[in-house]
């Protein structure tokens, strides 16, 4: 990417942030009180579906949940970022990775603020602290990368084909719901199908990343790390691949 | 003779037409399967092309004739499907295909210069550098400060021109700009266009103000359905482009 485009990139991810807050009364403050309320009727409407008791629910959802719903964001919003940017990309020379990483980089902003609240809440619902919290910065990586290359490649494929956007979509529903984020792995005996299938599915790992240290107190296990960090890194190559190959052909399409 | 700053060499451009429909999947299987050719609209055909640097050349043509995709092929935003395109990357280029590309109407006039300075090639060091001077071509006074979508088209039209002139780029490609904004504001646009002019900006401009490619170019491009039909002196291509375009225009 040229320097216009990264200084246009980081600019331009500036100014939307900038805008999504600057109408309302409470600002940036929304930032903090949007994911906070969101994740207190969560907890509260699962926490009675499980037979928990709320304050045990709501680290476990909270630890699988905020990450998830950051990638879910990236996944989305860079969807249609290249066919909402043709008033960019018919007009100037560009490059096209300008818009997806802008609405990338967005999302990575609010999901730092949406992290912040996190810890904020749990340092009232969780007992007890250990030192494992310390990776999360570091857990945050894979999820971000893997969500940035999902992007890239939902992008492409969404310019060519506007159909994709329904099944992304559905794909996005069915991870949700088949990944132990709404529930724990230790829900299903072992041996049975649905254990088994969990362990086959890529979410498990990267939810392990937050579960492990906020929820368990452990660190992620070498595997968690290397199939995380496996398929961020796939995923990015075949999305930077994806862009770089059918940027001629974009015009053409918006 | 001075270098080249374009060399277009048997360029092709063709847009497909009924894009609309086939940007499904079903369309796409279905064109997969039974292998159909689809139908495309050329819009430029074989052009062949030099502009060595300091020249100011006009591009006439009537509409649909292939004047804006020529100049989107200048400026690198289409790559074209045959041929090959040469652009001095040493130089910098500054496309004005249209007044406040890169413009946000919720940002104000500051943040939507640095935001289209970026787009142009310039840091934030550099525009903020060049404002007063911005401001003051632009006369907008404390409306620099408002959102850009409570600029009248003249205001909003007079800070993108300034911007896009200020910085003086050392090549400009200028697609139909001038049509907007009151006499005062045209006649200031074309003042500081002939000082760039002066200053060995290259300039390529569309339009179809013959009297204005005349008085300003030293060479003229005729283009019809995608082709070059004539290149050469102006007083020469206008007669012919008036004489050809106007039994075109009768028939």
């Amino acid at each position: 990417m040229d320097m216009a485009s990264r200084r246009f990139t980081w600019l331009y991810a500036k100014s939307q942030l900038k805008l999504k807050y600057r109408y309302t009364s409470l600002g940036f403050l929304w930032n903090l009180l949007e994911p906070a309320l969101y994740l207190a009727v969560l907890s509260f409407v699962f926490s009675v579906v499980n037979r928990m008791s709320m304050g045990d629910y709501a680290v476990f959802l909270f630890s699988g949940l905020v990450p998830w719903r950051y990638f879910e964001k990236v996944v989305t919003t860079c969807m249609d970022s290249i066919v909402q940017g043709d008033w960019l990309l018919k007009k100037l020379p560009v490059s096209p990775f300008a818009l997806p990483l802008t609405r990338w980089a967005v999302a990575s902003a609010e999901f730092g603020f949406s992290f912040l609240v996190t810890l904020l809440l749990l340092t009232f619902l969780k007992k007890g602290w250990t030192v494992h919290c310390l990776v999360l910065p570091l857990a945050a990586v894979p999820w971000s990368l893997f969500a940035l290359g999902l992007g890239l490649i939902c992008a492409t494929l969404f310019t060519f084909f506007r159909d994709i956007r329904p099944i992304v979509q559905m794909a996005l529903m069915f991870a949700f719901f088949s990944a132990p984020i709404l529930y724990r792995p230790q829900l299903f005996p072992g041996g049975s199908l649905q254990a088994s299938l969990l362990v086959w599915h890529p979410i498990t790992y990267f939810a392990a990343l937050f579960q492990k240290p906020i929820y368990s107190g452990r660190w992620p296990g070498g595997l968690d790390w290397a199939v995380a960090l496996g398929c961020a890194a796939v995923s990015l190559l075949v999305g930077w691949a994806a862009v770089t190959r059918a940027r001629s052909r974009f015009y053409f399409f918006l | 003779m001075a270098p080249d700053v374009f060399r277009l060499d048997d360029v092709s451009v063709s847009f497909r037409k009924h894009a609309i429909e086939e940007r499904s999947l079903k369309h796409a299987l279905a064109n997969a399967l039974k292998e159909r050719p689809a139908a495309v609209h050329r819009a430029l055909r074989g052009v062949s092309l030099r502009v060595p640097r300091g020249q100011h050349l006009g591009v006439i043509g009537r509409n649909g004739a292939g004047k804006s995709t020529l100049l989107r092929v200048l400026a690198r935003v289409i790559g074209p499907q045959v041929g090959s395109v040469y652009v001095d990357r040493r130089c910098h280029v500054v496309p004005l295909l249209e007044l406040g590309i890169g413009f946000q109407p919720d940002l104000s006039g500051i943040e939507n210069t640095h935001l289209a300075g970026a787009l142009m090639g310039y840091s934030y060091a550099e525009i903020e550098a060049r404002l007063p001077s911005i401001m003051e071509f632009a006369e907008l006074g404390d409306f620099i400060y408002e959102p850009v979508k409570n600029y009248s088209s003249g205001m909003y039209a007079r800070l993108a021109f300034a911007l896009a002139t200020d910085v003086e780029p050392e090549v400009l490609l200028v697609d139909e700009v001038f049509g907007v904004g009151d006499e005062f504001f045209m006649a200031k646009c074309v003042t500081r266009m002939r000082r760039l002019m002066a200053g060995g900006t290259t300039t390529v401009f569309v339009s179809h103000a013959l009297d204005f490619l005349l008085a300003h170019c030293e060479r003229l491009v005729w283009l019809d359905a995608g082709r070059i039909v004539l290149d050469g002196a102006p007083a020469d291509v206008a007669a012919a482009y008036r004489c050809g375009a106007g039994q075109r225009g009768e028939a």
